[in-house]
């Protein structure tokens, strides 16, 4: 005897934990995202930081100045370094006040300096904003004397505290 | 996506005010969350998709001020680390002969002479010009490795006034100069 084949005419599947856990996941994401700065958007480099393990201290977000020492090119060759600021205000402060800076290099959140030029723009930070942070945010495969210069002009400066940069070991 | 929408609020009745108006018992009603849910979802892979769980962390790091006037320290209380411009390491105390060492050895050894000479040894780590930046961040980061378990030994002890004693380090970094490279020569003979 044949079955009687049961018409269904559609079923309900019950959404409301899927959407209940789809809203707690978004406004997850949407409260931890950090958008890119200007600065950062600007950067055509990427960094490979060195990984340390022992310091576990968050990078300050206020009142913070950021060397960058990278490679901008892939032949791993080619160097410069990068200064930006956190602090709008003070950022714009400092760019006004160094002289040697061209035009160009005036209207960039993330700007190109020469050795001379990052002493210029660390020692107007120094007028401007005593308490100014500064970090070292070198690629693990530069050159020590990079770093050691830029350590030098920090120190000339007044700025005997700083941070290294790094990534956390995984 | 009708299963959302059929919480039906309509079922309740008010009590007490009766109006004029004929009531219509509703039994639940529809509501399509088909457009929310697309958009909640699209907005919830975009975000996931974008961000980056793990931010950047920092090393503190203290230089000596820019000061002319040298100062006189003991040798007996100076340890010296050197990295080579190969990424080398050499270490000596005072001014013995320069010992080749690893990575992996340069924790042990700071725990050690450290604790030899609580609170007054003075670590210099000289890095050569062409090494790479993130040898001389290896060294620093098996330094600060030996500093939690050093603080953790020297506060053990209780000075005069009952007070576990504090830790003070004492470190400088340098580039390593023409000496410094002899004596590396040296230690190879």
């Amino acid at each position: 005897m044949p079955k009687v084949k049961e018409k269904r005419v559609g079923f309900v599947i019950d959404m409301t934990p899927l959407v209940d856990i789809t809203f707690l996941l978004l406004t997850f994401f949407m409260f931890t995202a950090k958008f890119k700065s200007e600065a950062e958007s600007e950067q055509k480099f990427v960094i490979e930081r060195p990984k340390s393990s022992a310091d576990t201290s968050k990078i300050p977000e206020k009142d913070l100045a950021v060397i960058k020492v990278a490679f901008t090119d892939s032949t791993k060759v080619d160097t410069a370094y990068y200064y930006e600021m956190t602090t709008e205000k003070d950022w714009l402060a400092v760019r006004e006040k160094s002289n040697s800076l061209t035009a160009e290099q005036k209207a960039k959140a993330q700007i190109r300096v020469t050795k001379d030029q990052l002493n210029e723009v660390v020692n107007s930070t120094y007028r401007i904003n005593s308490k100014t942070k500064f970090a070292i945010d070198g690629d693990k495969g530069i050159r020590f004397k990079w770093i050691s210069d830029a350590m030098d002009i920090l120190r000339k400066n007044k700025f005997t505290s700083f941070n290294y940069v790094t990534d956390k070991v995984q | 996506m009708s299963g959302g929408g059929a919480l039906s609020g309509g079922g309740k009745t008010k009590r007490g005010k009766v109006g004029k108006r004929k009531k219509i018992k509703r039994v639940g009603f529809h509501l399509d969350m088909t457009p929310l849910v697309d958009i909640t979802f699209l907005l919830l892979t975009f975000f996931m998709f974008t961000t980056t769980m793990a931010t950047p962390q920092i090393m503190e790091m203290t230089v000596p001020p820019d000061i002319d006037t040298p100062v006189d320290v003991k040798e007996s209380e100076l340890m010296t680390l050197l990295l080579d411009d190969d990424g080398k390491i050499y270490w000596f105390m005072a001014k013995e002969k320069a010992v080749a060492t690893t990575f992996n050895e340069i924790k042990a050894i700071a725990l050690r002479e450290n604790l030899a000479q609580k609170n007054r040894l003075i670590t210099v780590l000289k890095v050569g010009e062409s090494t790479a930046y993130g040898n001389a961040i290896k060294i620093l980061d098996q330094l600060n490795l030996a500093e939690v378990g050093i603080t953790e030994q020297i506060s053990k002890d209780i000075d005069k006034d009952g007070k576990p004693t504090k830790r003070q380090r004492k470190f400088t970094l340098l580039l390593l100069d023409e000496k410094d490279k002899d004596k590396i020569k040296e230690s190879a003979l």
